[in-house]
């Protein structure tokens, strides 16, 4: 039985067209012009329980209005969802209960006052029973390193401390469900491993379900087996991490400034051109058949480079080589 | 239900002054200067009453006795929904707002109880010294029945300055930025300062049935002063429950726009 | 020279800053514009009903008193001040000592942006003028004598409320606690301006204070002319006293401001 179920999910938002102006704003309110504003344009997709997916996509390209429709904030404009059998939107108390919700940087800690209070809070809210509220306590304490941070004031805390506080006020009321929505945004790497770590403790150990909205490339292929990927609105990959990591995840970029402007050169082996400019140059090479040193070695001998930098491919780039047909080539 | 939400709002009203406690001089501070900030006012209305016989028939203490009762419901307001004022630029612009509707607790309740405001018992202190004062000055008895007739006004009373900022503060799912809304609606209560009685039939009228900030000062007190009171003094609970539904509609409309739309 | 371009900057920009202030704004200035209104509205019924139980109050007939207490609450923007948070902030930012190292007068350059902003108040309550006048029966003065003795007394009395709020702002340097004490400010100065009542009406106690207080020459003292409460032949009196405090308060503004300067350099800011 498939715990979130999607079915030609479609949200529009109508917005008013206002003419600039006094005499604008007027217009508008007595005689408005309508825009409509395809947000999301008819996905569909399930999760099983105890799935890890990332939910990935540039910005603006509806991640965050799906994840609003899912959590019960928005209400679908077509479509369906239901989640844990109900329909989030309208019986949005009930699902709260079972859902939990990291909004990126936004936190639902209390600034002022010590994370115990805040959790404690969260306990009276979801009516958590105070044996199994001690028991996750103990073991948040533990996994997340709490034990020390229970009595500080959030606004003392650091970033990733912060980050592993947001998660344990998530959790705590032992969802089934959890929107984690960039929960690894300015981290520094030793902090995002460790928040990556956890959360696939929790879903090995209660098989909770985890929705993972990043930019981040490493939390996905740290954390999900599955890659739902969207763009205008419309699902553009629903798969195993493993072809997207085979497709994409071998190829380095190089940039290459030159100079003196760019004349003929010969292309070194393994590698094609991404973009070329005046004086500018990016590469894309197969890691598993040539190297760097080897491109950058290939072009200096022919250029007068002046700098170089290397880079792995964004997901815009990646959005932009699905887009041309590269799963398929 | 109830019971749970009575806790829930106490454990919410701990907590904020545990926040305040954080900041003692600014708690401080932010209660006296509300009283402060009424004592010009009313000084100034005491320099001019006290110099004239009465004003439109109504003595000084029992101008006092409409101003004080004015005072102790706009602080119930001011105690507990505060928060309606910056629905908009607090937690519907940055999205905090979200928040509230992913958890199991009614939105409403999580926007009223997540900030009690302290400033507000100023307010009640000078509305309460108001009644007593002129209480005594009048020479007015007490009785269990008139006591409770006067909590019963004072909370009908807050809860029409409440209902009328939650009608005009949902405009903020709307328009983000509510505040020019709710401040021109909230200021008419300016009007109940006085005897009603003061003002043309228009007015009267106006504040009697579209914005009823009378029934939050000027009715309770032709009742309390035994001034030939009738019927309308005894409509301020019904007046309060009629808007507090009203409003509530009004708020569950805006939170279906909402639902609609997003911030 | 220099002070004098300023001067000219200042204007230029706070002008060409109203339309933009009505765009940018609209929503807070119909919000202004409608809360004064409902306040004019109270103001009127209330000081009806007072001289409806006969007599004149402090000597003032009823169209003396409306003109008065009409065109006070639209100079009430002389009453507000925000010197004090614009000090706690330089001093927060450490922009102070940039401030004070700039070839122009420190205070100079604060007093014309102080100018401007006054200017730039009452510009944007201008329509209400219109309104009292039709809606109000304010009557304003006919002949050019009061008018100019009515501008001569506004501009000393909004210097001698910059001086005072100069020396009040260097509190700034002191405590932190900026919000709590310009609140207090508030209501001590709306009141003993004469911004809600006319001097004469007070008790003669409240008088004395008010007298003895600087706050009335910014407020009572131009609002009385212009409102015909105060006939212009005193206006040499009246703009002698204010050029009075203002001496004084200027005098002592520059003192207490160097001797709280001292406590950022011991500080090291």
């Amino acid at each position: 039985m498939s715990i979130i179920h999607v079915q030609d999910l479609s949200k529009v938002y109508r917005i008013v067209e206002k003419d600039p102006g006094l005499a604008g704003s007027f217009k508008a309110l007595f005689r408005p012009r309508y825009k409509d504003i395809l947000a999301v344009d008819r996905i569909s997709f399930t999760i099983e329980p105890g799935e890890l997916v990332g939910y990935i996509g540039v910005n603006g390209a509806g991640k965050s209005t799906t994840i609003k429709m899912l959590t019960g904030i928005l209400l679908p404009s077509g479509g369906a969802v239901r989640v844990l059998e109900r329909d989030p939107y309208q019986q949005r108390v009930p699902n709260a209960r079972d859902i939990g919700v990291v909004f990126g940087q936004r936190s639902q800690l209390w600034w002022d006052l010590p994370l115990i209070e805040s959790l404690n809070f969260i306990q009276r809210i979801y009516e958590i029973p105070p044996a199994s509220f001690k028991r996750r306590l103990d073991e948040f304490a533990e996994t997340l390193e709490l034990k020390a941070l229970f009595g500080t004031p959030i606004r003392n805390l650091s970033l990733g401390q912060k980050m592993r506080a947001e998660l344990a006020a998530t959790l705590i009321h032992d969802p089934q469900v959890v929107y984690l929505d960039e929960p690894t945004i300015g981290l520094d790497l030793l902090v995002k491993e460790r928040i990556r770590e956890f959360i696939k403790a929790q879903n090995r150990q209660r098989n909770v379900t985890v929705i993972l909205t990043t930019h981040d490339l490493g939390d996905i292929e740290e954390i999900c087996q599955r890659v739902i990927m969207i763009d205008a609105g419309r699902i553009i990959y629903d798969g195993p991490l493993s072809l997207i990591k085979a497709r994409f995840g071998k190829f380095r970029e190089i940039t290459l400034e030159t100079a003196s402007p760019i004349g003929l050169f010969a292309l070194p082996t393994g590698a094609e051109i991404v973009q070329q400019a005046d004086q500018r140059l990016t590469l894309r090479f197969d890691r598993t058949v040539t190297t760097a040193s080897q491109v950058a070695a290939a072009i200096m001998n022919q250029l007068e480079v002046a700098d170089f930098s290397l880079a792995e491919p964004d997901l815009a780039s990646i959005v932009k080589q699905i887009y041309s047909g590269a799963l398929h080539a | 239900m109830l019971r749970r939400y009575t806790s829930l709002y106490w454990f919410f009203l701990i907590q904020r002054f545990k926040i305040l406690m954080e900041y003692r001089l600014n708690f401080f501070i932010g209660l006296t200067s509300t009283i402060f900030l009424q004592a010009a006012g009313l000084l100034g209305i005491w320099v001019i009453v006290s110099q004239v016989p009465d004003l439109n028939g109504w003595t000084l203490d029992q101008v006092l006795l409409i101003y004080g009762l004015l005072t102790l419901a706009k602080s119930i307001n001011h105690m507990f929904a505060d928060n309606l004022w910056v629905i908009g630029w607090g937690y519907v612009r940055p999205g905090g707002f979200d928040r509230f509707l992913v958890r199991p607790i009614n939105p409403l309740f999580h926007l009223l109880a997540d900030r009690f405001c302290h400033d507000g018992l100023g307010n009640f202190l000078v509305g309460a010294a108001l009644v007593i004062v002129s209480s005594i000055n009048l020479h007015l008895v007490w009785t269990p029945l008139n006591l409770l007739y006067l909590i019963v006004v004072v909370i009908s009373g807050g809860v029409i300055f409440i209902a009328l900022n939650l009608i005009t503060a949902t405009s903020a799912f709307w328009i983000i930025e509510s505040i020019p809304v709710t401040q021109i609606v909230f200021n008419t209560h300016e009007f109940a300062r006085f005897p009603l009685t003061i003002y043309p039939k228009a007015i009267q009228l106006f504040l009697t049935i579209l914005i009823p900030y009378g029934f939050a000062s000027y009715y309770p007190a032709t009742q309390i002063l035994g001034r030939d009171p009738g019927l309308l003094a005894w409509l301020p609970p019904f007046v309060a429950l009629v808007l507090a539904v009203f409003s509530y509609r009004v708020w569950l409309f805006g939170l279906k726009h909402y639902g609609g739309t997003g911030s | 020279m220099n002070r004098l371009r300023h001067l000219f900057n200042v204007y230029g920009a706070v002008l060409a800053a109203v339309p933009k202030f009505y765009t940018a704004y609209r929503a807070w200035v119909w919000m202004e514009f409608v809360v004064q209104i409902l306040a004019m509205v109270v103001l009127y019924f209330f000081w009806q009903a007072v001289y409806a139980s006969g007599g004149a109050l402090g000597g003032l007939t009823f169209q003396q008193t409306i003109n008065y207490v009409m065109l006070a609450q639209m100079l009430m923007p002389l009453v507000e001040n925000r010197l004090i948070f614009n000090f706690g902030w330089m001093l927060r930012e450490g922009q102070i000592a940039i401030d004070l190292l700039r070839p122009m007068d420190f205070q100079a350059r604060l007093y014309v942006d102080a100018v401007g902003n006054l200017f730039l108040n009452l510009l944007v309550k201008a329509p209400l003028l219109i309104m009292a006048v039709v809606f109000f029966q304010v009557q304003l003065p006919r002949d050019v004598t009061t008018w100019l003795v009515f501008i001569v007394a506004l501009a000393l009395g909004h210097a001698v409320m910059f001086f005072f709020d100069w020396i009040f702002s260097c509190l700034a340097f002191y405590s932190t606690e900026t919000w709590g004490l310009s609140v207090v400010r508030v209501a001590v100065v709306t009141f003993f301006s004469g911004a809600i009542v006319p001097l004469q009406m007070m008790p003669h106690w409240l008088q004395t204070t008010a007298n003895l207080l600087p706050f009335a020459q910014s407020v009572y003292v131009p609002v009385s002319f212009l409102s015909g409460v105060t006939p212009s032949s005193a206006a040499a009196q009246a703009w002698l006293i204010q050029l009075a405090w203002l001496i004084g308060l200027g005098v002592i503004s520059r003192l207490v401001f160097r001797r709280s300067l001292r406590k950022i350099t011991v500080q090291g800011g």
